[in-house]
């Protein structure tokens, strides 16, 4: 259908101011944690630095007076994410989903066991931060890495079996069929079969489920209160004890540490782009 | 007891299902349970929930948190679907650009986002302020005033979830088949006809799912008011979320936050429950109504 | 050896009846095939000897041994799918090998054997290609090969030829004749293309809606079907059916409809009778004039060497096969005369087929 070139320049405006909107807070976020010292707090503001200081990045904010930590300073925080969030996600999604969701979808075929699924990865973590203080508390594991990864996987293990369900369906009933005639017992035919057909929903599992622990903040702000190697605080709060405990922060630091622990994300977001459009669109994609 | 293979050969393959189920929902529900029906002295009583009807700040959390609901749910919605439309019309050469573009927010963490929003709202220095004064206009306390933080709040929500719906969204809209535009078109409809028409009942399913999606975010909200406001200020952006948490780890009072969750948790329950009458479950697990 | 046995199968999906009572006798090393239409049963029947869904009521027998309660694994059976269902991310060497891994044969062991039978389907050079790199036909040679590798003692096939266009499925057809011929494995085949089923079959069960019609041999099938159904849904174009009274007229007897009468000669019935006559194509021809009935050609359809014509006798229409060329055009009378030793009677409305004459059993 042709356009009139009103219409497409209409479109094209609007869509440019997208992503302005979505591009700048990001921008700003990048150009602060650039700048010197004394140009954050400055006005009117900085647009477009004409120099850029990468020490934001490396040493002590000079603006700074409480608080001491920079992008680099994040490391052991970023060793207790990348542990806890790495843990959870594979007991959550090969020890527990995989197998969970298989079942459901060619064994266990009840329609509200997975209503119940799905309900489960809808509550939000607030409902149980009470019961799971105590219970962690109770068996000592506060402050430490086990006790985080296992409060974590009370949400990534829904998480992850309702999108497995949905690529369990997708495998060929005859294709199992063939192996149950050719000898093989159902463990195996799940195993050897049906787990390798499903190869990108376990990988979008893996991602978004490893993305979500990393990003978590609500139970690892209960949970812990030190970071690697004396406890296991995770990134999410190196970055809020930037922001809560000073008012007159570290702008450049906070800044440069944001951008600085927000790379492993982008790293697999972009390297995973495509199984993540597919996970997520699945079973309402195609109909 | 001779169990049918099928159900066997499922329990076993369920296992760690069923024992995370009982640790790590089961368990902490029946103590959620405990606490909530319990006073601080150890006495088993409906006292926490009698608090509960006379709470100020209760009630302004529940207005905030429905107002914060619907209006980051609305927003969202809108710009992700507007978006994906706008995308979808759009036939140049930035098509890639763009969509690369609008992918970003999905790949910032939340609280970092929190912090992006509290550098770009912040008063004195933040740019945003800066361009209204630039237009001749006062300055906005975005973060300080009243009426403004929630507003912020759901805004940033918004930059935060709606790429989710526009890519859901926008993938759904590339499973119409062109067939039918085309139909549409020797049928003499116009553009905005066939977006009705067409376009809409065909994405409907889609929709429905971003929605559903959409919203279970948007329930778990609690980092970008910890983040940017801390319920501030005031109480003007305190939601259950966060108000729940406050309660049991500032004011460490573990039974009417208990009986908080439990509000919540009811609060979830409900809207689920609606939300699931309308989602074909049995159709993306493959299940149908009994046995075969 | 071993043979089938199948003892009133019955198999119900909730309130549905499926299959009925199925009796069934598969001696060894036959080529048997199940025909019939599409919800017919054919193919549950198929998987229900495969052991892939439960009987409700009745037994099956595989090489004398009951095997009701028994998985697929344990009954030593085979089974090539419409689709193949050939392992994806799996090789076309790991796809064959795999059952006997499973059995823990050693590898060198495996690999004779694979060998061994890619060779008998002339798919040796295919082994390092995954099933997505090959053609429809020679993913169709895999399956077969990942069927015969573990030396079955039932191959049960569920149309596996459907999905093959025109000519292959001619060649395919030839080749698994010859195959089964060779191996001598009996052979369970689910088709609905009737000439599939006499092209192939040694013998053939036409099932309808979930029973048995009749279980012969194809010539028998076309030569004396056992009832109406049978009758039409064999041969192509199926044979004219036409209803009406049979009658006795003196002392011969003779059919009568609105539209026609005709001679049956000395048929061996009790007495005047509803009747659907049965006459095949090319046992009705055109007369000169004088003999036979008024009709008008109403369809020419040429086929080369033969061709079909259909008339219309007032409202009933008959299809005849004539050879070669044929001067006609639709709208122009002829006369119409049957074979009266060929016409079969069937009763209306069971449809059974009556024992007219001494060579009708």
């Amino acid at each position: 259908m042709k356009k009139p070139s009103a219409m497409a320049v209409t479109v094209l405006v609007l869509l440019a101011l997208v992503c302005l909107f979505y591009l700048f807070p990001v921008y700003w976020t990048l150009v602060t944690s650039f700048k010197f010292g004394n140009e954050i707090f400055t006005y009117p503001p900085v647009i477009f630095p004409l120099r850029i200081d990468l020490a934001n990045f490396f040493q002590p904010s000079t603006t700074a007076h409480a608080t001491n930590q920079t992008a680099i300073g994040s490391i052991p925080w970023l060793i207790d994410s990348t542990v806890v969030a790495i843990s959870a996600t594979l007991v959550s999604t090969f020890l527990i989903a995989a197998p969970a969701a298989y079942s459901l979808v060619r064994y266990i075929r009840n329609i509200w066991l997975g209503r119940l699924i799905l309900f489960m990865t809808m509550i939000p973590e607030v409902v149980f931060i009470v019961p799971f203080f105590l219970i962690v508390a109770e068996v000592n594991l506060l402050n430490s890495w086990w006790g985080l990864a296992l409060v974590y996987v009370s949400f990534a293990a829904p998480f992850a079996t309702w999108l497995m369900m949905g690529f369990f369906n997708e495998v060929p009933k005859s294709v199992e069929e063939a192996a149950e005639i050719d000898g093989l017992t159902p463990y195996q035919i799940f195993y050897r079969i049906s787990l390798r057909l499903v190869t990108p929903g376990l990988i979008a599992a893996l991602i978004l489920c490893f993305i979500s622990c990393w990003n978590e903040l609500l139970y690892a702000l209960i949970l812990t209160y030190s970071p690697y190697p004396t406890g296991a605080e995770t990134v999410p709060l190196f970055i809020t004890s930037f922001l809560i405990t000073d008012k007159s922060f570290a702008w450049g630091g906070l800044a440069a540490a944001g951008i600085f622990t927000m790379l492993p994300t982008i790293i697999m977001g972009i390297f995973a782009q495509r199984y993540l459009a597919r996970g997520l669109t699945l079973g309402a994609v195609k109909g | 007891m001779r169990l049918s293979k099928t159900l066997r050969v499922g329990l076993v393959l369920a296992l760690p299902i069923i024992v995370y189920f009982a640790i790590f929902f089961i368990y902490p529900l029946a103590l959620l349970f405990k606490e909530a029906f319990t006073t601080p002295t150890g006495v088993l009583a409906l006292t926490n929930f009698q608090k509960m009807l006379t709470d100020p700040v209760l009630l302004t959390t529940l207005q905030n948190t429905f107002y914060y609901f619907a209006g980051s749910l609305g927003l969202e919605f809108a710009v992700g679907f507007g978006v994906a439309v706008l995308l979808y019309n759009y036939i140049g050469r930035f098509r890639t650009l763009f969509r690369t573009v609008i992918f970003v927010p999905l790949m910032v963490s939340p609280v970092v986002i929190g912090l992006m929003w509290v550098l770009l709202l912040d008063s004195q220095y933040g740019p945003i302020d800066y361009f209204i004064r630039l237009l001749g206009l006062q300055p906005l306390n975005f973060l300080g005033s009243l009426s403004l933080a929630l507003p912020s709040i759901i805004v940033a929500n918004a930059w935060e979830y709606s790429p989710f719906v526009f890519l859901i969204i926008y993938a759904g809209l590339q499973t119409v088949p062109q067939q039918l535009y085309e139909a549409a078109a020797v049928d003499g409809m116009s553009r905005l006809q066939a977006f009705r028409y067409v376009t809409l009942p065909s994405i409907r399913g889609v929709m429905l799912v971003a929605f559903l999606l959409d919203a279970i975010g948007v329930l778990k909200g609690f980092d970008l008011i910890y983040v940017i406001t801390s319920g501030g200020p005031g109480y003007s952006t305190y939601i259950l979320s966060f108000y729940a948490y406050k309660v049991a780890f500032v004011y460490f009072q573990t039974n009417y936050a208990a009986a908080l969750s439990l509000l919540f948790l009811a609060i979830i329950a409900t809207f689920v429950t609606i939300v699931l009458k309308f989602t074909p479950v049995e159709e993306y697990l493959g299940l149908r109504r009994g046995k075969e | 050896m071993s043979e089938v046995v199948v003892e009133n199968l019955t198999k119900k999906f909730g309130n549905n009846t499926v299959l009925d009572g199925i009796d069934l006798k598969i001696v060894a090393r036959e080529y048997f095939v199940l025909l019939g239409p599409s919800g017919s049963g054919k193919t549950t029947l198929l998987r229900l000897i495969a052991g892939l869904e439960d009987i409700t009521s009745g037994s099956i027998f595989i090489g004398g041994k009951k095997v009701n309660d028994l998985s697929p694994r344990e009954r030593n059976i085979a089974m090539v799918f419409q689709n193949y269902a050939l392992y994806p991310h799996y090789n076309v060497y790991d796809n064959i090998a795999l059952p006997l891994r499973v059995r823990h044969m050693s590898p060198a062991s495996v690999r004779e054997k694979v060998r061994e039978v890619a060779e008998t389907l002339h798919i040796q050079d295919l082994l390092e290609k995954k099933p997505k790199q090959i053609s429809g036909g020679q993913q169709q040679r895999v399956a077969l090969a990942r069927a015969l590798v573990r030396d079955p003692s039932v191959f049960l096939l569920d149309e596996p030829l459907s999905n093959l266009d025109a000519k292959l499925r001619v060649e395919a057809r030839a080749f698994l004749k010859r195959l089964q011929k060779e191996l001598g494995i009996t052979t369970i085949f689910v088709t609905h293309d009737q000439a599939e089923a006499t092209t192939m079959a040694t013998k053939i069960a036409v099932l309808n809606k979930g029973t048995i019609t009749q279980v012969d041999d194809p010539y028998r099938l076309y030569t004396m079907p056992n009832d109406v159904f049978t009758a039409g849904f064999i041969g192509s174009p199926g044979m004219n059916l036409v209803r009406g009274t049979a009658k006795k007229i003196g002392t011969e007897w003779q059919f009568k409809n609105d539209d026609m009468v005709v001679d049956l000669g000395g048929v061996n019935l009790d007495g005047e009778c509803q009747v659907v006559m049965g006459i095949r194509p090319e046992h009705v021809s055109l007369a000169k004039d004088g003999e036979g009935l008024d009709c008008t050609v109403s369809n020419i359809e040429p086929l080369g060497s033969i061709t079909f014509v259909t008339v219309n006798v007032g409202k009933t229409s008959v299809v005849i096969q004539l050879s070669g060329k044929i001067d006609l055009e639709a709208g122009s009378p002829a006369r119409l005369v049957f074979d009266k030793d060929s016409i079969l009677l069937f009763g209306d409305p069971d449809g059974k087929r009556l024992r007219t004459g001494p060579d009708q059993v």
